[in-house]
């Protein structure tokens, strides 16, 4: 792989691509399986995708108190993710700013400061630097050496809904710019909470897939595979929240915009008018505080209707995926390899419905889950499928006469179309070409 | 995670003998893909826990696995559909287990503890390895199988795709 400075290679030659030739890749309905396998492609889509665009770090409520830390990676960097004692959470790179040591190498903790282990630098969880070692040694300059060197703080930082984003890039379209009509989905979700905010704190499951990272995201909002890829569950265990049939559900795709997507499920639950049909039919009796709790704050009438209508299942350009009570984001390692993430959706306070929602998540997600094992496996198959380099498209014309534009975005009522994913590509290309100001619409 | 060790190393056979093949037989028919008589060595009241730590509350945080024996049951179902791509064809599997050593013993059921090594054959080789926990009851019908416990080596991840029987 091509070693690169801070900034990423010059635009002409970036990743060895040459303005132009990313379009070449991907057509209104099908792309070039390249797009998956190429190192060139991956290094361009490490500076454009995940260094200049907006990128889902951390939620707040990992680092719930002053002192709490948990460690990340951006783009293959390492970062840490610390709440100060002011309350503010800072996306701080986890390198010493004297000799380059990691400074954190636990995936989580509590402290007031960091030390490095090499030669004593203190840092505050803020970032700055509070202590240096026999600094006689230098002389008048140190006064300057404490101002500059704190620890560096990602160009950019901002929260929705405690979901935080970064991007390493300086200047670029805002946070909400980025969002734009996905926000609806975190607000969505976020409205499943009494209080109005969610608990990201179980721990996420760490999954290595030998597949490319947009592989695991499309199929995230791929309405058609269910059936096929999942058989085994519908034939063990039981059937799908809603009939995987298209034709037996309305149940749509949408296309966003700004590479945004999702498979919304909203007309369909509007229809049966059936509270947590999303959450396995849950009865309500099976957790009375968390109704109470709901309807406290909503209102009858207000807490049905969220009840009805449930979580998204939208995916957020590029990294971010609301399952549902999951949360999932991925880490590209290569253009082969990724490592997902996953999560389950906690409700402050909620204890009854959070140890449900625990089960729930261990059940379908991660390396041993009943869903996810299973999209890994045809993840690692894909990817060896596409080293044949012929024929040289992967087809998404599916749904392509039946789109429609409304305000919401793209949609398509045939929730097996390909509408998700040809949003994505359409996207994907206009950020590597380098038409948008980081990522978001144009 | 702190045991107690309560092996008398004095004495010439160490573990009943009994529960050592037990655990053999549990880990032969999980490397062998025989999920159904694997399933039958289960007590009704059983958990199959895999934590990401072994501090972990299941309370709080997620697992890999933490199946009642009612998923026990769905994940052998899924298992045996020939369906479950993530098993079809089932990974060729050979584990050793040793060290053992009996951690609890409570009325009829015995835990005894031990380490095992797994190698996974799929794509490529993977490395499994860790410490097993496994509660046994001592029943009429024989030995039965009331929990077991898996701490990964690698808990802390990433792991890869884990759709066998661990």
């Amino acid at each position: 792989m091509t070693v690169t400075d801070q900034a990423g290679p010059p635009a002409e030659t970036a990743g060895g691509l040459r303005p132009g030739d990313v379009h070449a890749l991907v057509q209104p309905d099908r792309v070039r399986g390249l797009v998956y396998t190429d190192p060139q492609v991956y290094v361009l889509e490490m500076r454009r995708i995940f260094r200049e665009g907006w990128v889902f770090v951390a939620h707040e409520s990992e680092v719930p108190e002053p002192g709490d830390y948990v460690t990340k990676r951006i783009a293959g960097e390492p970062y840490v993710v610390a709440r100060g004692k002011d309350g503010e959470v800072r996306v701080l790179a986890n390198r010493c700013t004297h000799r380059g040591n990691r400074l954190c190498n636990a995936d989580k903790g509590n402290s007031s400061s960091f030390r490095c282990p090499y030669h004593g630098w203190t840092f505050s969880n803020d970032g700055s630097l509070s202590g240096v070692p026999m600094r006689d040694g230098y002389a008048e300059r140190f006064g300057e050496v404490r101002a500059s060197l704190g620890l560096v703080r990602t160009p950019r930082q901002e929260s929705y809904g405690g979901f935080v984003f970064a991007s390493l890039a300086p200047e670029g379209i805002t946070l909400a710019e980025h969002l734009a009509n996905a926000r609806h989905a975190i607000d969505r979700l976020v409205a499943l909470s009494p209080t109005g905010s969610i608990q990201l704190s179980a721990g996420w499951m760490k999954h290595r897939m030998y597949c490319n990272w947009k592989m695991v995201m499309e199929n995230n909002v791929d309405g058609y595979h269910a059936l096929f890829t999942h058989q085994s569950v519908y034939d063990a265990v039981r059937p799908a929240k809603v009939s995987h049939v298209p034709s037996k559900t309305e149940t749509m795709v949408r296309d966003m915009g700004g590479g945004h997507s999702e498979i919304d499920y909203a007309t369909e639950y509007r229809r049966l008018d059936e509270e947590f049909v999303w959450y396995g039919r849950l009865a309500r009796e099976k957790v009375p505080g968390y109704i109470a709790a709901l309807e406290e704050a909503r209102g009858v009438d207000g807490a049905h209707d969220t009840l009805v209508i449930g979580p998204p299942h939208t995916l957020i350009f590029p990294n971010l995926f609301i399952a549902e009570m999951n949360v999932m984001t991925v880490e590209p390692l290569r253009a082969g390899e990724t490592i997902a993430y996953t999560t389950p959706v906690l409700i402050p306070g909620q204890r009854e419905m959070n140890s449900r929602t625990l089960r729930r998540s261990e059940g379908a997600m991660g390396p041993a889950g009943f869903l996810i094992a299973d999209d890994g496996e045809i993840g690692a198959r894909n990817q060896l499928g596409l080293a044949a380099r012929e024929p040289e498209w992967v087809m998404l014309s599916r749904g392509l006469e039946t789109d429609v534009t409304d305000a919401t975005g793209r949609i398509n009522k045939d929730k097996s179309a390909e509408t998700p994913q040809r949003g994505w590509w359409k996207h994907w290309a206009a950020v590597l070409e380098g038409e948008t100001s980081g990522n978001g619409a144009q | 995670m702190t045991e107690t060790i309560l092996t008398d190393p004095s004495a010439a056979a160490g573990v009943d003998p009994a529960l050592v093949s037990f655990v053999y037989r549990e880990a032969r028919l999980a490397d062998e893909a025989r999920y159904s008589e694997w399933e039958a060595l289960w007590d009704d009241d059983a958990t199959y826990w895999v934590p990401m730590s072994p501090d972990a509350d299941p309370e709080t945080q997620v697992s890999y696995i933490n199946d009642n024996r009612s998923r026990i049951r769905s994940r052998v179902a899924q298992l045996n559909t020939g369906v479950r791509h993530s098993q079809t064809p089932p990974s060729v599997l050979r584990r050793t287990v040793s060290n053992f050593e009996v951690i609890e013993a409570a009325g009829d059921a015995v835990t005894v503890a031990s380490n095992f090594v797994l190698v996974e054959y799929r794509f490529a080789i993977t490395l499994w390895a860790g410490r097993y926990l496994h509660t046994i009851r001592r029943t009429e019908a024989g030995l039965r199988l009331a929990g077991k416990t898996v701490h990964l080596v690698n808990a802390g991840g990433p792991i890869p795709t884990m759709a066998f029987l661990i």
